[in-house]
Formats: C-alpha cells, structure tokens, sequence
C-alpha cells in the first residue's frame, strides 16, 4: 500500500503548522501565567519568561478565592447532570421502546427544541426564576441547565436503548421482571456508556455555561467559575498573569472530561452516518 | 406500573398498558419542558405584542408596534444583516479548516492520534474561558497576537483589534471560527473513515491523482454528513453570545452586535423588554427555519442509513 505514503512528510508539515497556529492562545495562556507581573506588563512582550515560576498557579487560589468558584461550579454542574439524567432517562426508554400515540411528535419535539436559543428564553425565564424566588440561588442554574440539555441527553440515550436487541428484554420479562425493573436492571447497565456519555455531557455544559449564570446570579458565594473569571477581565486592572492562571485550572476538569465522551459525542451529533 | 408483554395489540391507542407507562416516563421531561422553556417562549411572544415597563411586565396590548418600530429602525437591518454574515462567513470557513484537517488526519502518519488530540483542544475548552484567552490573545500593547504580526513582519502597525469596528469584527468571528473548526473537522473525519477503501484502491489502480480522488471519491462520500454538520453549525455560530459577549459586549458602538446579543442587550441592559421581545421572535422565525431544515436532513440520514 505504498500509494498512501505519498504524500506523507508536507502533509505531516502542514498538520504542525495548522497547530501552532490554532493553538495560539494556549501557548500565550501558558507563557503568561509563568511569568512574573513586571514581565506580563512589558512592551513587546516576548514568549519566554525570563524568570518562569510557577507561584501564579499557586497564588491564584489565594487572591481570586478560586476555590469558592469551583465549589459552586462543582454543585451546580452536578446538580443539573443528576436532575438532567433522572428526567431523561425515562423519557428516552419510553421513545425507543413502548408505542403510543403521539411517539413521532415527541421524538421530533425533542430534536428541534435543541435549537431553541437560551438567549430568546432567558428574556421571560428570569421572571419565571424570580416568580419562584429562585434568583441568585445555585438552583436556578441547576434547572436552566438541566433543561437545556434535555434534548441532547434524550437523543443520545434514544439511540443506545433502541441498539440493545428486543431479545434481552424479553427474556427479562419472561423470566418475571416488571416493566421497570427491565429499565433498571436490565437496560441500563447495557446502556452504561451511553448514560456516562450523557452524564458527562450535562456535566460540561453547565461547567461552561455563561448566559444563564450571568444573568441569575448575583452574588459571589454563588458565582459559577466561568462567570467569576469574567468578573475579574472586568476590573480596570487585570492582573492577566493571575486570570491566565485561573484559566488553566478551570479548563482542566472539562479538558479531561472531553476527551472522554468526544468520540461518542461526535457520533451522538452528526447522526446515523458516523458511527462511534 | 404494567408489567405487560413488549406487544400490546393497538386496541387502544392512548389507554393501554404500554402508551400509559410511556406517558408516565414522559411526564418529568414534558413538565420541566413546558415549565421551563415552552412557557418562557409564550411569554415572549406575549411581550412582543404589548407594551412592558422596566421590569418587563405586561402594560397593554401594542398590537404589531413593536414590529413596526424595529422594521423602522436602521439599525436593527444592520444587526440582522451582520447576523447573516457572521453566519455565513464562519460557517464557510468552519467548513474549509475542518475539511484540511479531516483530509490531512486521514493521511495514515505516525502521530495522528496525538495531533487529533491537539485539534481538538478548541473545542473541548470552555468557550468563556477561551474568549477570556483571546481577549488577552488580542491585547494592543501586551497582547501575543500584536506582538507576532510585527515579529513575522506581516505589520508594523497592527490595528487595535477590540477597538476598531471592523478589526473587532474580525477579531470576535475568528474566535467563534477557532471554537468550531474542531467539530467540523472531526465529524468531516469520521465520513471520511467511513468510506470503503475498496473505492480507493480501486481508484488507485486506476492511476487518479490525489485531488481526483478527492473530488470522486471523498467528497461524495461524505455529502450529507458536510450537509448535516454545516445547518448544525449554522445553529449553534447564528446563536453565539458568549464570544462577542466576552471579547466586546458588542460594541464598540455596537458594530459587533449580532441579533442574539443585541436581544440580550436590549432587554437586560436597556430595559426595554417588549423590544427585546420582539427581535427574539424573528430569531425564533429565523432558528425554526434552519431546525426545521436540520432535522429534515437528519431524519432523511436516519432512514437512508
């Protein structure tokens, strides 16, 4: 085969130079937050810091308090991939497995609400938020971002309960199980990376989401951590070395997080042609 | 709870044992739905036909008014305009980066894995966090960017990048760019993988070049996932708040507003919700198209394969 070697070295070239180019600002992310405040405030600015240090990434959790950010992240993004599966779960079997009136509509339903802009609904959300005395609390978030991920969750459970042959459920119903008991014990082990990938994607959106948090969140205790970040560029003096810092540590948990659903959820959007 | 056999004859099409336990699973996600996001969505049009206070409550019906005095206003065709075009040129560009990369990881070279790893890196970032990035990225006098255009010598005087119009433009659709090439790249990739090598080696004996290869083989053979992955990005690049947000708020002077933020600014920022409203429901026109045009395409996919 050796046809597809050719080829090879200006392809392998033009991959390290695509790289480097789309990889900028990380490497800018990284050159700043080893740098010291004086070096970050130079101009022209240079790549390597003359005296690297690694104390930003130490410190940032001191002067930025970071670690309350992180807990409110961690409690709403949890909290929202909790509600978000045990809402889902259900609806998904019932699509892929049970007949009923109506099952097309809701199987379209859920596919073009996916489209429905946050920024359309939070206009009248936030007085629906408010009405419920919701403002400012972590559940406000935990509800927006549940709900905005149902339809991504449905549809990618959808897919694995329908892929599980008819056979083993009704071998487990034979055997005396009831209707429920299939979905719990039989069903959802099978669909166990399927449910992880779901999960974890509810995870990452609300770890990320920015809209909804800066809008029903008001006070700091409660801040989501991308929105204390944007908080901080805010300030009439960034300390960017210090920012740049906090950015590397937010990004790492969803960085990990990403890499282990991508190929499914790659699979999950473009739909029957690619398959995981 | 019915612990019925998996064939109920359809005797009943709502009242049987197996629709009513798919009812009762539905029920959670229907309730939060409508609660949560049809209600909200009623709501909205309610405020585009009446006339709201700064606390965005219901003052009377304006009938068409609100309409009328966006279709008057110039610069609401501006933003929809801008809105189309951010649209259009990102998307387009998504495509072409996402299609070199998926054909250059399709190059069996040692290392892929790991460079596949890297592409991906834009798109597994938080995209707030990234825009925080590029802000800096894009800093006049500290900024890296600035500093590399003058060091490749492709300008000595690089533009303030968030603070001219048409350089901040450039600058916010860029990072929408960055942040979805990944997924055009490797959805772009995963159709390529699809494709029978039979096809290529087939081609390769009858002695085509790469580009012919390329153009009768690979291009074809992903047609619909290209189409399926540019009306999703469609959706997700007319809908993104968060970079312009981020990096420019929209301004300066507005000049990079899109009607997704400008909805948001008008309504939160300028208090005006009734006008807010009423852009948010020509958004909707203009999302309920593209959906509707997206899950055509899908569920054509579906059936076919």
């Amino acid at each position: 085969m050796k046809w597809k070697n050719r080829g090879k070295i200006p392809a392998i070239i033009l991959t390290v130079v695509l790289l480097v180019f789309l990889l900028f600002p990380f490497f800018a992310m990284i050159s700043t937050m080893l740098k010291g405040g004086k070096e970050v405030y130079t101009s022209p600015p240079y790549w390597i810091p003359k005296e690297p240090k690694l104390s930003n990434l130490w410190s940032v959790w001191r002067e930025y308090e970071l670690a309350i950010y992180f807990r409110s992240s961690a409690i709403i993004a949890l909290g929202a991939m909790v509600l978000n599966t045990l809402i889902t779960v259900p609806a998904a079997y019932a699509i892929a497995r049970l007949r009923f009136a109506g099952r097309q509509g809701v199987l379209y339903l859920f596919l073009v609400i996916q489209m429905f802009s946050p920024v359309i609904v939070v206009i009248s959300l936030f007085k629906i938020v408010a009405g419920l005395g919701l403002l400012d609390t972590y559940w406000s978030l935990i509800i927006a971002h549940a709900v905005f991920t149902i339809s991504f969750t449905i549809w990618m459970m959808n897919g694995y309960f329908k892929s599980i042959p008819m056979e083993i459920e009704e071998a487990a119903l034979i055997d005396g199980c009831t209707r429920v008991q299939t979905i719990t014990k039989v069903m959802l082990p099978i669909a166990v990376p399927g449910l992880v990938t779901a999960m974890i994607y509810s995870f990452i959106y609300a770890w990320n989401e920015f809209l909804f948090g800066l809008t029903f969140i008001q006070s700091k205790p409660r801040m989501p951590l991308v929105i204390g970040l944007y908080q901080f560029v805010g300030r009439w003096t960034t300390q960017w070395e210090l920012l740049n810092a906090a950015a590397f540590w937010a990004l790492i948990p969803v960085l990990v997080l990403f890499y282990l659903i991508e190929k499914r959820l790659v699979a999950g959007l473009a739909g029957g042609a690619v398959k995981a | 709870m019915s612990d019925g056999t998996l064939h109920v004859p359809m005797r009943h099409r709502f009242w049987n044992p197996e629709a009513r336990l798919a009812y009762v699973l539905l029920t959670p996600a229907v309730v939060v739905l409508g609660v949560f996001m049809f209600y909200p969505i009623v709501y909205v049009f309610m405020m585009a036909f009446s006339e709201t206070n700064k606390l965005s409550q219901i003052q009377g019906f304006a009938g068409l008014a609100n309409f009328v005095e966006l279709f008057q206003n110039r610069e609401f065709w501006v933003i929809t305009g801008r809105s189309i075009m951010w649209t259009v040129i990102a998307v387009l560009t998504k495509t072409l980066f996402g299609m070199v990369i998926a054909v250059l990881l399709n190059v069996k070279f040692a290392g892929r894995k790991i460079a596949r790893m890297f592409f991906i890196v834009p798109w597994a970032s938080a995209v707030p966090i990234s825009s925080i990035l590029w802000r800096w990225v894009y800093h006049t006098d500290y900024g890296m960017l600035n500093h590399t255009l003058r060091m490749l010598r492709i300008t000595a005087s690089p533009p303030i990048w968030l603070g001219n119009p048409a350089a901040a433009f450039a600058a916010t659709i860029w990072v929408d760019i960055w942040i979805g090439i990944p997924f055009m790249a490797l959805v772009f990739l995963a159709g390529m993988q699809a494709i029978s090598e039979d096809l290529y080696e087939s081609a390769y004996l009858d002695g085509v070049n790469w580009w012919q290869k390329f153009a009768y083989i690979t291009l074809p053979g992903i047609r619909h996932i290209v189409l399926i992955a540019t009306l999703l990005s469609s959706l997700w690049t007319f809908n993104d708040f968060n970079t312009i947000y981020i990096l420019t708020r929209g301004g300066p002077a507005n000049t990079t507003d899109i009607l997704i933020t400008s909805i948001y600014k008008t309504g939160f920022e300028y208090r005006r919700f009734s006008q807010a409203s009423g852009m948010a429901v020509i958004t909707f026109v203009i999302l309920s198209i593209l959906s509707l045009v997206y899950a055509k395409a899908y569920f054509r996919q579906e059936k076919s394969g």
